[in-house]
């Protein structure tokens, strides 16, 4: 345990600042969404929802390292953390069923 | 690791004791383990998530008149915050990679002093420091669905930051006394990762969603 050199890694500095400039500017537009007026409410919730996981993802991926990771550890991880998503899915499906 | 040094040419053998494994391939224990973790974690984040969700969809009015809306341009300085400090992180994990201690202890500092920063942020949040905070506008716990699932999603949220600032100057420490490898920076950064992640989904969910 006492060792820190040798281990190949995935270290690419360049691309860790291009993420950060990613997820600067995907919150940059999320809050600008919040403040431009007149836009409907249903599209925005979509809006801010995809943009929100699209950082998750580049966060995951990349500073996490998920991206060089194996198969099988990509999916152990993405499939648990899809399954609220469908939860969601469905009980806003539900709900607007409910509302129509 | 005893009798390790005893095979000459042999001496990679103490550093990477593990063969790749055929489903996890060059993923240590430690880290596999730590997303196992991270995955009952974020299902516990989920269920919060959804727990806000269903109340807020199922409410006719969600904020009371009398209770303050949220800070939208302060909490979006916190998320930047953290989004730093997640690049200090993998700063951290390539100084460590590159085999330099020092510096890997400095930007897990750093790393931690993004956390420091961002919990001074949500006391301010909450309580007030340079003006009255949300408990002095009338946002007080088990108020109103909006006050509750405010407070305890976004304070689940903060024990998650304080624990990370523990774990990472407990590793800055462990580092400077040359006891960790790239593996455990790498694991340390796994768990202070997954706080930024959650934040943005807090952030954008409990705070962006308009009215």
């Amino acid at each position: 345990m006492s060792h820190g050199v040798g281990h190949p890694g995935h270290v690419n500095r360049k691309q860790y600042w291009v993420i950060w400039l990613y997820l600067l500017l995907l919150t940059v537009v999320e809050v600008g969404l919040f403040y431009v007026p007149g836009i409907p409410r249903g599209l925005m919730i979509a809006a801010l929802f995809a943009l929100a996981i699209a950082k998750a993802a580049l966060v995951g991926l990349f500073f996490m390292h998920l991206k060089h990771e194996t198969r099988v550890l990509k999916w152990s991880v993405a499939i648990p953390l899809a399954t609220p998503v469908v939860y969601a899915a469905v009980l806003i499906a539900e709900a607007s069923w409910r509302l129509l | 690791m005893g009798g390790a040094g005893a095979n000459a040419g042999d001496h990679h053998q103490a550093e990477r004791p593990l063969r790749p494994d055929e489903f996890f391939g060059e993923a240590t224990p430690g880290k596999v383990g730590m997303w196992t973790f991270l995955i009952s974690d974020a299902l516990m984040f989920g269920g919060l998530l959804l727990t806000y969700g269903i109340l807020r969809g199922g409410a006719d009015l969600w904020r009371p008149p009398d209770q303050p809306p949220l800070g939208i341009n302060f909490t979006a300085g916190l998320t930047f915050l953290l989004i730093c400090s997640s690049v200090t992180m993998v700063l951290a994990y390539a100084a460590m990679v590159d085999g330099d201690r020092k510096k890997t202890v400095g930007f897990l500092l750093l790393t931690a002093l993004g956390g420091i920063l961002f919990l001074c942020g949500q006391y301010h949040e909450y309580f007030g420091i340079w003006h009255p905070g949300l408990t002095r506008q009338g946002l007080d716990f088990g108020s109103s669905a909006y006050a509750s699932t405010f407070y305890v999603t976004t304070s689940f949220h903060g024990a998650h930051v304080l624990s990370g600032v523990v774990i990472l100057l407990i590793a800055a420490f462990v580092t400077w006394r040359g006891r960790t490898d790239v593996h455990d920076i790498e694991v340390v950064g796994l768990f202070w990762h997954f706080v930024d992640l959650v934040w943005i989904l807090v952030f954008t969910l409990i705070y962006l969603i308009p009215e």
